[in-house]
């Protein structure tokens, strides 16, 4: 479904989001980020667009690693962007 | 005496543009319109009680890490193409940043996303200089502000319903930091509670009567 991975991308980025803004109202594991993340990677739209894969495997990294929520939310906005971008083209 | 000139599309917006330079609030301040056209008002903006003043906005470096922040953040959009004003907000913890200008629409986007994009690359970006949970927020025109003011008052407006007639109200799919505003807002009510419902970014609060046993 077109479109359908910008839907996924901007789940993750709202969850990952929650955690960085400490919303308060729910216990977001880096296990269900990563789920999101693997959600998007399971769609083919997503080699359509040079680099969204490259940037979302960086972002599964990055909360593999620990990194802080706001370094995997730029990475996820990256690969938001570069699918826009993709789009436009 | 300090002043300091504001612009913007409205009067009020040129007059915050002046505030945020002059880290004053309104109360101090004596506002003369400069020009006023439907483009564009103009207005000089003089605070008039010094003593009122809060010391710390005294010109110079708020810390070191808010300064920091500020030089990215300016450096950022100088290379977006962006001409604003960035400004540590006086008083503020954590560390928040204010952007103002014209039109800058676009670095709020849809719902703030864009916003919530520049903050994460910010905060990226000063992470080195901010301790481990440390956080710096971005906001542009005060719409974090603006928002969160908002949904305080339709968090209000609605306990008021919950308690006239005992039914549960879901409201609109909102953002992580306007939950929590909510939330905030109505953790003092004894005969109100909320939650949280849905996933995100559909994730919606619920202000519901707050059951005997809970009180």
């Amino acid at each position: 479904m077109a479109g359908q991975a910008a839907v996924r991308i901007r789940r993750a980025i709202a969850l990952v989001n929650s955690v960085a803004d400490e919303a308060g109202d729910e216990e977001i594991t880096p296990t269900e980020i990563a789920e999101a993340i693997r959600d998007c990677l399971e769609l083919t739209e997503v080699d359509e667009t040079s680099n969204v894969r490259r940037y979302l495997g960086e972002a599964l990294d990055a909360v593999s690693d620990g990194m802080p929520a706001d370094f995997v939310a730029m990475t996820l906005y990256a690969a938001l962007g570069a699918l826009r971008e993709g789009a436009s083209n | 005496m300090r002043s300091a000139e504001g612009r913007g599309r409205t009067l009020d917006e040129a007059v915050d543009a002046a505030l945020i330079e002059l880290q004053e609030s309104r109360r101090n301040v004596d506002v003369k319109i400069l020009s006023e056209a439907p483009e564009e008002t103009i207005v000089e903006v003089t605070v008039m009680d010094q003593t009122a003043s809060i010391p710390a906005a005294a010109p110079g470096p708020v810390n070191g890490k808010a300064e920091a922040a500020k030089n990215l953040v300016e450096g950022l959009l100088k290379h977006m193409g962006v001409r604003a004003q960035v400004s540590v907000r006086t008083g503020a913890d954590p560390i928040t940043l204010d952007i103002s200008g014209r039109d800058l629409g676009a670095l709020i986007g849809w719902r703030g996303e864009t916003l919530r994009a520049l903050q994460a690359v910010t905060n990226v970006m000063v992470g080195k200089h901010l301790a481990e949970g440390e956080r710096v927020i971005v906001d542009v025109e005060r719409y974090r502000q603006r928002r969160e003011h908002t949904v305080r008052e339709i968090a209000m407006r609605a306990a008021r319903q919950v308690k006239m007639t005992g039914d549960a109200i879901t409201l609109d799919a909102m953002q992580p930091f306007e939950r929590r505003a909510i939330h905030l807002a109505l953790e003092g009510d004894p005969e109100v509670t909320s939650s949280s419902i849905g996933e995100e970014p559909e994730r919606r609060v619920v202000v519901g009567p707050r059951k005997p046993a809970e009180q």
